[in-house]
């Protein structure tokens, strides 16, 4: 009744393909949940397993709707993703969803389209700490508040530690040259650093940026509390991972690894403690707003169907459960008062003000494009193959050639 | 004489025929994606904007792209270092092969193993190798009591490791074209030679390398082509990096078309294939390819 | 004679050379693919082997490398065929019939095959989206023709100018059609030489990597180096012992055809390279 006729054969008739990545966990979690829709609707879900790595599966997605296919219908895009999809025409609007008990801001800087819903946070994402309360306590250290007292009591419990272990660092964080660095060196900068949007332009190279890029790549290789893998290798599952064997005090990482760490068989399990990020001295910590948002194809021959498991996926129900099983920070705000979730994840509480604040990265279609070059520069510095000042300067004079390429000077974002 | 001339119409008619196929699939496939990239080239073409002709400004932007001239960088040093490299060694082996000795059909055959073996799969197979912890590289170094290396980590490091898995795919294709050179040269040279008391090395030089240069120069041409192209084994092993030191034309290019810019991404590989064209027509001249084809 | 040892010394140094040379990593390959622990190269760790690895590639439904494995021999083998009965077609009328400009063809054949991909990829990535055919077979197959296409041609014209004319011209004079020459004369007496390249023409589509990855979306005509380089696996940490699996399993069919038509290989690769 749905399909136009061309295209799709009988198999993929009345099956909604759903495009999402991840770490195994995650999948895993999405696998039972898109059951229970099944269960309860009788609409099939095929769940089409991408790469944890978020550069492929946006490739992926890109190229599959660049070129009008019918399949995936239902996607997750990262929040970065949103406009690029939007302003393409290839987002299908959500009409007759309530956006209201979702984040308001979040909602506004990201899934409004020219006036029409056409994106839904699934989860929110922002940046925190995992720290190793057993070894906190016996060296008689507190959780550090800024990033100098990081670096100084990683040093202390390194220095110990590694007569036994020589792998052990303390601290390991996301470096790779991908999105995840930028994301980490948003949250290096502060509230005074990151991507300024000013007269059409996009700074950089401000102050708080170098300090954060010298202070990143001090931890390398000045200090060598961060393996040297951090810039070659380091993605949030290889950190989760070497910080899970017990070889890291600290971690950078988005709130998914909480419950891996806690899960049985887990190393660190009982040892790990979360809080927010450090922050340069005196100011106030920033997360990037990070998180995953749920979208309909344009090009989609079951559109009621994917329809009504985007409901049930953002639905308070199917949100709660994926909380649960997976620790994320969901969407919907009413859930950070569900007492149910709150003894189950007691840090909620207080993180929901991370995300009701954190900054969003620059909301333009071209983003990747601007990210892939201060990616790449920021990357070099870490590699030691330039200064850090210079590589702050050599992106900003990209990025400027890349608004021009484009036509169109940057939207000024939101809230700015 | 008529009757000759209606007989050369219908042969080569005929032969037209049999030609379609392959022209139409080369004209249809090839000839026609390479003019749409040229064509594409020149405009804005972004999913998220109307299509806008814009005359040479993505090749201005190129030339104004420091990643793009990096990536030019890095592609010709990669065809400096690595053809030379695979071509000397596949001498080496093809000169190997080439003497009698016990075993040399087994060795032959495992010659023909890595040039069998997928790019893709050398690539995750070298990336395990160079692995920090427990790649087969670092227990070496460690079996020498050497510190472990980040093999990838750096920017020249990056460049070998990729220069060495390539040249363990790529060093056996050059050693087989070579060995059927080798073996084409006549042995009545090399007994002359010993009767005139040539040692093993002048023998070498006064002999073989001579013999062997249209050969060479074949090796040389399709390697070169294949190294400028480079792109499987980069996209795998380093993904371009550490801070975009390994990315080659190709890759740059690929990197754009999956972002969806088809416009700026063309006008880059259009470069590219410039300079693979310009290159193979002198190697052809080189190689006198116009004169064999009789 | 001192200059005879030094010979031998360098052969058989060199002989051993290049076997660790070529084989090393495929060792490494086939251990990791079988150890219990990717790091079982430390001294400290317990060697333990398993076919868990092997069984986890073979069987997990999430993994799809099955079906990456089925597209890549349907692709290649088709794309093959295809290519060089159309590479002979051609090849017969360059060698055995008279028409114009049959040197600038081969040279253009020639250059063809030097073009970057990278450099087409693009628009045919388009063109096949136009028509829908993204992450379909043909969306492979059509473009691997092409690209086997010059050098089956090339392969082929050098085998075909070895067979007597006087076969053609008996041919002939039986009445039969040119095709008809072709398929029950040409075919049978260059059946070695069209066998080795139809070897090289798979053996070339199953290691291409750039289409494959920008034609196709997912498992259902996604190839196995795609697969591969793309492999996740189920467990966190790169997976290495099922990747090493996987790639076993992948260079498993190359290898296998490599070793046991070395000779034809070997043959067709000089053929399309070597004047003798």
């Amino acid at each position: 009744m749905f399909l136009s006729a061309a295209g799709c054969d009988e198999a993929c008739s009345d099956r909604v393909v759903f495009a999402v990545g991840g770490a195994p966990s995650e999948l895993e979690a999405w696998e039972e949940l898109a059951a229970d829709f099944t269960r309860e609707t009788g609409i099939r879900v095929e769940i089409l397993r991408r790469p944890a790595d978020t550069d492929q599966q946006r490739q992926s997605l890109i190229l599959a709707l660049n070129a009008g296919l019918s399949h995936p219908d239902v996607f997750l895009m990262d929040v970065v993703w949103v406009s690029l999809f939007a302003e393409s025409g290839w987002l299908e609007p959500l009409d007759g969803f309530d956006p209201g008990p979702f984040f308001q801001s979040v909602i506004e800087t990201v899934d409004l389209h020219e006036g029409k819903l056409v994106a839904l946070p699934v989860y929110m994402d922002g940046g925190v700490l995992y720290y190793r309360r057993d070894l906190l306590d016996r060296f008689g250290l507190r959780p550090p508040e800024t990033w100098a007292e990081l670096l100084k009591s990683s040093l202390r419990v390194q220095n110990v530690l590694r007569e036994k272990n020589p792998d052990f660092y303390g601290f390991v964080w996301q470096g790779a040259q991908y999105e995840g660095l930028i994301t980490n060196f948003l949250e290096f900068a502060g509230s005074e650093g990151g991507f300024l949007l000013r007269d059409g332009r996009i700074l950089l190279d401000l102050p708080a940026n170098r300090r954060a890029l010298e202070y990143m790549r001090d931890l390398i290789r000045k200090y060598r509390v961060s393996p040297p893998s951090t810039y070659t290798e380091m993605r949030e599952e290889q950190a989760r991972l070497y910080f899970q064997q017990g070889d890291a005090l600290y971690e950078r990482n988005w709130p998914y690894a909480w419950s891996l760490h806690q899960s049985p068989g887990s190393p660190v399990r009982g040892k790990t403690g979360i809080r927010a990020l450090p922050s340069p001295a005196g100011e106030e910590a920033v997360s990037t707003l990070g998180g995953w948002h749920i979208g309909v194809s344009r090009f989609s021959n079951v559109k009621p169907q994917a329809m009504a498991f985007v409901r049930y996926v953002t639905s308070s129900q199917g949100q709660k459960k994926m909380v649960l099983r997976l620790g994320w920070n969901p969407g919907r705000q009413d859930l950070y008062f569900d007492p149910e979730i709150l003894a189950a994840l007691p840090y909620l509480a207080e993180l929901k003000d991370v995300f009701r604040q954190a900054r969003p990265r620059p909301m333009v279609p071209y983003y990747p494009q601007i990210s892939n070059i201060a990616q790449r520069q920021i990357n070099s510095a870490l590699a030691g193959h330039i200064d850090a000042g210079e590589a702050l300067i050599r992106a900003e004079r990209e990025i400027a050639a890349l608004l021009i390429r484009y036509g169109k000077p940057a939207r000024t974002e939101p809230g700015e | 004489m008529k009757k000759t001339s209606f007989h050369i119409d219908r042969e080569t008619r005929a032969g037209i025929g049999f030609l379609a196929p392959l022209l139409l699939c080369l004209i249809g496939l090839i000839l026609v994606p390479v003019a749409g990239t040229i064509a594409t080239s020149v405009f804005r073409d972004v999913p998220y904007l109307p299509k806008t002709f814009i005359g040479a400004a993505n090749y201005v932007s190129l030339l104004n792209d420091p990643a793009f001239w990096r990536s030019l960088m890095f592609t010709l040093l990669f065809v400096l270092v690595s053809v030379p490299l695979e071509t000397v060694f596949g001498l080496g082996i093809a000169l190997v092969l080439n003497q009698v000795f016990a075993g040399r059909g087994m060795l032959r055959a495992a010659v023909l193993i890595p040039w069998a073996v997928p790019a893709a799969v050398s690539g995750r197979i070298f990336e395990l190798i160079y692995n920090y912890s427990y790649g087969a590289a670092n227990r070496m170094l460690a079996l020498l009591h050497m510190e472990p290396a980040n093999w990838l980590g750096s920017a020249s490091g990056a460049f070998l490791g990729v220069v060495a898995a390539d040249a363990w795919k790529t060093t056996p294709f050059a050693a087989i074209i070579l060995l059927a050179g080798l073996s084409a040269i006549p042995e009545d040279l090399y007994r002359q030679a010993r009767v005139d008391r040539a040692g093993t090395f002048q023998r070498f030089f006064r002999i073989t390398l001579p013999l062997l240069r249209p050969v060479l120069i074949v090796t040389l041409l399709f390697r070169t082509v294949d190294a400028l192209r480079v792109f499987d084994i980069l996209y795998v092993l380093t993904g371009g990096g550490p801070g975009g030191a390994t990315t080659s034309l190709s890759l740059f290019g690929y990197r754009y078309f999956s972002a969806g810019d088809f416009g700026y991404a063309s006008a880059a590989t259009v470069i590219l294939f410039g300079i693979a064209f310009l290159l193979s027509l002198v190697y052809l001249k080189l190689g006198g390819f116009s004169r064999e084809i009789r | 004679m001192k200059e005879d040892r030094l010979g031998k010394i360098l052969t058989v140094g060199g002989a051993i050379l290049t076997a660790v040379f070529c084989l090393a990593p495929i060792g490494v390959m086939v251990l990791t693919a079988l150890a219990g622990r990717p790091d079982f190269l430390r001294p400290e760790v317990p060697l333990a082997w398993t076919v868990d690895h092997l069984r986890a590639v073979l069987t997990s439904e999430a993994i799809h490398f099955p079906e990456y494995l089925r597209n890549s021999l349907l692709v290649s083998a088709a794309s093959a065929v295809v290519a060089v009965f159309l590479a002979s077609l051609a090849a017969y009328a360059l060698t055995r019939m008279s028409l114009p400009g049959r040197g600038a063809l081969l040279l253009l054949i020639l250059a063809v095959s030097m073009f970057p991909p990278v450099s087409l990829v693009g628009y045919l990535y388009r063109i096949m989206a136009s028509i829908g055919w993204i992450n379909t077979y043909p969306a492979l197959i059509l473009p691997y023709v092409a690209w086997t296409l010059p050098l089956s041609v090339w392969i082929l014209v050098s085998y075909f100018t070895r067979i007597p004319r006087d076969l053609d011209r008996a041919g002939l004079i039986d009445g039969c059609s040119r095709l008809q020459i072709l398929l029950k004369i040409i075919f049978p007496t260059a059946a070695p030489g069209i066998f080795a390249t139809l070897l090289l023409a798979f053996i070339f589509a199953f290691n291409e990597f750039l289409f494959a990855l920008m034609l196709t979306t997912d498992y259902s005509a996604r190839t196995v180096p795609v697969g591969i380089a793309l492999f996740q696996g189920l467990h966190g940490q790169t997976p290495w012992g099922e990747i090493m699996a996987a790639a076993c399993l992948t260079i498993l069919p190359v290898v296998l055809l490599a070793l046991f038509f070395q000779r034809r290989i070997v043959q067709g690769l000089t053929r399309g390279a070597v004047k003798e």
